[in-house]
């Protein structure tokens, strides 16, 4: 059975921040979208990330230039209104606790220079006079400014407001329709029945190597976090979030082993008054669930980091799938081949930062509008050509 | 030493029987009680040097019976450790607060019997300081602090007598019982409790202190509002044929009935570990009941770990059953049941959060259909201290009533919808998660004081 619609809209497969943005930018632009979802808005990885908008973790190369737009388009917004009361703008500490960290920092320094990220390295008296609740024993602090913070959820329900968008939720796409070999995909099958689309934008995160026929480009990688009660005055001792040199090494690290599991702490002061712990890297784990001890292990490094956590209580745990892809950059862009098919997955722990700008993006390119930002390195095309294996 | 192969949780009379059945078979049993000493809700027992509350009549022995079997069986006993979850491993994780650790165990049965919890109806002033649940003022007598002051019960169902018989007896009785419910009105149903012979001593201790018109008995009345006056509470009442009138009181204790305390465990945990659920937190049904489904859950674990098959129906319980339906139409609400959507929009619904109903609304105003889940993280119903163990219930109830009225039909969504579902049950220190260590049997002792004879 086929639903006949005058003029079919934009179908957009996916309501994590990617595919939000990218159905609120069309719709605030006028162009009628619908925007379906196998669950729920933010029930992904958009759901259990931790927010920071940041630079500083980025790797340098195209994701951090790509890094340094999303971060001013989320300040952007946040002045607006749009965002308003939602990001918070806030320093990232990258604390290095070892010579060996503390060389990697130096290297990353001067990459983040690059991208013209303000950066400044704090001495030791500075450090204790800035961070007074940080553990005396770290070897180099590197402060980075313009960074900030937001919480997935809450951006994806900002915009689904603004934008008056009604989600079709527990609505998983099966696959997608071809239009016979005219090279255009003519809508999305869901259940029995095929809603038709005169484009089609692929934002669903884990799912959407599937939809496109590219199963192996990516990879599933497990977070697990902690957040604590509420302590104020603790909370406002801490200017920003603090970044441990080992969260580099584990992103650099990363996807050696199939099996690897990486600890990279980060300790997120939140507007609430609480902390946010994280997180784990965890190759091919795609069931979002917390084990001891990986959260023992994250209690103990945050504790090493901040003493005076220790007394803090850990409300809950929590874990969300990250989707990495073989190369380490997300796909954005139109599939190869397929006049009106996009796609905008494989974020792993950039997304947060990223969303809101590659929604923006995609909705410029479904509408055949010229985008802010050249998209190239992130070319969905490099995968299909079977250049890169995954 | 190895490894226990029961662990239970809760030292009421659940957990106390089903320990002392399931070490029957000779399998290693561990009882972790999260409070100084075992007791559970009825049983607790007081502090140092406080005089102990009359037990009602039918539960009087029925303890030190419990107890005594206790001591005679080789069930290791440790109080003040807390059952905090299940990880993705299926380890039993204990939060021992003393020594500041996180207990990391894997038996090959849990049995869980942690008992019952108070359920409390938000209603306009309900959060104010000086408004407790009725439990807990009851805790605080049977600990040896009468609540001093004058005192307000409100609320539904027999705790509210008993609570009111035990302050009458420690000499400060309340200044009246405002019940919803009508009991006296049904006398066919109230006949019906004859069925259920044991109770009667039980109803007559209850019944007593009403008759010798120590306290108010308000019934069919149900409390609409509190407001804080000077230094004194408020509490506006609603008889039955609408007519309103006003208590000034220092304190008001509020109970709507029980609700299992399951808060936060999944319904389908990690393959590999058989858990059972025994006592109130199976099902709301009573002391004697929750003795004898504890034994009988006793009884399967260890057939199950033994491979034997399990002998337990629970049949035993169709009896309680049919006395607590008796018990809850008798004190059904006289003036129908309440609808959360006409208090007031400042009325809070989380107290840890101070989010309202008013909140709520705004959370499902637009066009959107949100989920429970959305609702819980962008509404923040759930998110604080508790995590919802108090307020979800309500949240969600709230979030039906208002999708029913816009035409919607909707059931309550489940508690596993909304996310609640994880490890920790409760707040648990950093750094004794820091800590958390597979056990430590070196320091393993019977801790036999915690039980007073
Ligand atoms: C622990 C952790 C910490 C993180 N911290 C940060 C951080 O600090 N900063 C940052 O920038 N990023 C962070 N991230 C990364 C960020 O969360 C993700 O990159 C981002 O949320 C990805 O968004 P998305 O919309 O692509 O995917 P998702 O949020 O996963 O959304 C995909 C959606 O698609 C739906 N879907 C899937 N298949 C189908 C189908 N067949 N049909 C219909 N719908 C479908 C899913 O239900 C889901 O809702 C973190 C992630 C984790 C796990
Ligand atoms: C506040 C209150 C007042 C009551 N008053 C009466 C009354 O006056 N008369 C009457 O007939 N019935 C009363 N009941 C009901 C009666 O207590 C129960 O029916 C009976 O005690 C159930 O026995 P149980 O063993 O299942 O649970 P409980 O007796 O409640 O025992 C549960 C035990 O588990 C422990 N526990 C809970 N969670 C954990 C955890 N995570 N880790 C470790 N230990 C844990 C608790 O501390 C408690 O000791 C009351 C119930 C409550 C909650």
């Amino acid at each position: 059975m086929r639903e006949q619609h005058s003029s079919p809209p934009v179908i957009v497969i996916g309501a994590g921040i990617v595919g939000t943005a990218t159905a609120a930018f069309l719709a605030m632009a006028g162009t009628p979208v619908r925007l379906l979802d196998a669950s729920a808005p933010a029930s992904g990885a958009t759901g259990a990330a931790d927010g920071a908008v940041s630079v500083a973790s980025k790797r340098p190369g195209p994701m951090m230039t790509m890094a340094r737009a999303g971060a001013a388009l989320y300040r952007e917004l946040a002045g607006q209104g749009l965002f308003q009361g939602l990001f918070h703008k806030r320093p990232t500490f990258l604390v290095a606790a070892s010579d060996a960290e503390a060389d990697v920092l130096s290297d990353h320094s001067k990459a983040l220079g690059e991208v013209g990220a303000p950066v400044r390295w704090l001495t030791r008296d500075g450090a204790a006079d800035r961070l007074p609740s940080l553990t005396r024993k770290v070897v180099a602090v590197l402060e980075v400014e313009d960074e900030g913070h937001a919480i997935g959820y809450s951006i994806v329900s900002r915009l689904i407001s603004a934008a008056r968008l009604k989600v079709e939720r527990y609505c998983p796409v099966a696959s997608l329709e071809y239009e016979g070999r005219s090279g255009r995909v003519s809508g999305v099958r869901v259940g029995g029945a095929v809603i038709e689309a005169s484009a089609v934008v692929v934002a669903a995160g884990g799912g959407a190597g599937r939809l496109i026929g590219l199963p192996d480009v990516s990879r599933p990688r497990r977070g697990q976090q902690l957040v604590t009660e509420r302590a104020p005055g603790l909370n406002a001792a801490l200017p920003g979030s603090l970044l441990s040199c080992s969260y580099l090494l584990s992103k650099k690290h990363e996807g050696e082993k199939a099996d690897a599991r990486g600890y990279g702490v980060v300790i997120d002061p939140l507007e609430t008054g609480q902390f946010l712990i994280g997180s784990t890297r965890e190759e091919g784990r795609t069931i979002p669930e917390n084990d001891i001890e990986a959260v023992a292990h994250l209690a103990a490094s945050a504790q090493e980091m901040v003493p005076a956590l220790g007394q803090l209580r850990i409300l809950r745990c929590f874990a969300g799938i990250r989707t990495a892809t073989c190369d380490g950059l997300p796909m954005i862009g139109r599939m190869p081949g397929t006049e009106n098919l996009f796609v905008a997955a494989g974020f792993e722990g950039d997304g947060i930062c990223l969303g809101p700008l590659t929604g923006r993006i995609m909705a410029d390119l479904v509408r055949g509008e010229e985008p802010e930002m050249d998209v190239s390195p992130f070319d969905p095309g490099r995968f299909a050509t079977g250049s890169i294996a995954a | 030493m190895r490894e226990a192969d029961i662990i239970v949780v809760g030292g009421g009379p659940a957990g106390v029987s089903a320990a002392v059945e399931a070490a029957k078979s000779g399998l290693s049993v561990v009882l972790c009680e999260q409070r100084p000493a075992l007791g559970g809700a009825i049983h607790r027992q007081p502090a140092e040097g406080a005089a102990p509350v009359a037990a009602l009549p039918s539960l009087a022995r029925r303890w030190q019976s419990l107890s005594a079997k206790l001591s005679a069986s080789r069930v290791e006993v440790r109080t003040r450790r807390a059952f905090v979850g299940i990880d993705s491993t299926g380890a039993v994780l204990i939060d021992d607060r003393a020594a500041g650790k996180v207990e990391v165990r894997r038996p090959r049965a849990l049995i869980l019997a942690c008992g019952a919890v108070e359920r409390v109806r938000p209603r306009p002033g309900w959060h104010l300081p000086g408004v407790a649940a009725a439990g807990g003022l009851q805790v605080m007598l049977k600990e040896g602090r009468v609540p001093e002051g004058r005192v307000l019960l409100a609320g539904s169902g027999p705790l509210l007598l008993a609570l009111a018989a035990q302050m009458t007896a420690a000499g400060n009785p309340p200044v009246a019982v405002v019940e919803e419910g009508d009991p006296v009105s049904r006398p066919l149903a109230a006949t019906r409790l004859l069925t259920h012979p044991f109770i009667l001593p039980d109803m007559a201790v209850l019944m007593m202190p009403v008759l010798l018109r120590r306290f108010l008995w308000r019934r069919g009345t149900r409390l609409t509002e509190i407001t804080q006056s000077a230094d004194m509470l408020s509490a506006r009442l609603r008889a039955p044929d609408g007519r309103e009138e006003r208590f000034e009181v220092d304190r008001i204790g509020l109970h709507d009935g029980l609700r299992a305390n399951d808060f936060g465990l999944t319904a389908d945990p990690p393959s590999g570990l058989v858990i059972l659920r025994a006592g109130d937190l199976r099902e709301v049904l009573g002391a004697h009941a929750a003795e004898a489904d504890g034994a009988e859950a006793g009884r399967e674990a260890a057939a199950r770990l033994e491979g034997r098959p399990s002998c337990g129906s629970r049949s035993a319980m169709r009896r309680h059953r049919a006395l607590q339906h008796r018990l809850s139409r008798i004190f059904a609400p006289a003036q129908g049941a309440t609808v959360l959507r006409d208090c007031p929009d400042e009325t809070v619904i989380c107290r840890c959060e101070g989010r309202t109903i008013g909140h709520l609304k705004e959370q499902l105003a637009g066009p959107d259909a949100v989920s429970a889940r959305e609702l819980r993280l962008n509404g923040r119903f759930g998110m604080g201290a508790c995590q919802g163990r108090f307020c979800s219930e309500w949240a969600l109830s709230l979030m039906s009533e208002l999708r029913r009225s816009a035409g919607v039909p909707a059931s309550p969504p489940d508690f596993a919808e909304t996310g609640v579902c994880r490890w920790p049950l409760r707040p648990v220190a950093l750094s004794s998660l820091a800590n958390a260590g597979i056990y430590d049997d070196t320091r393993t002792e019977r801790h036999i004081e915690g039980i007073s004879a």
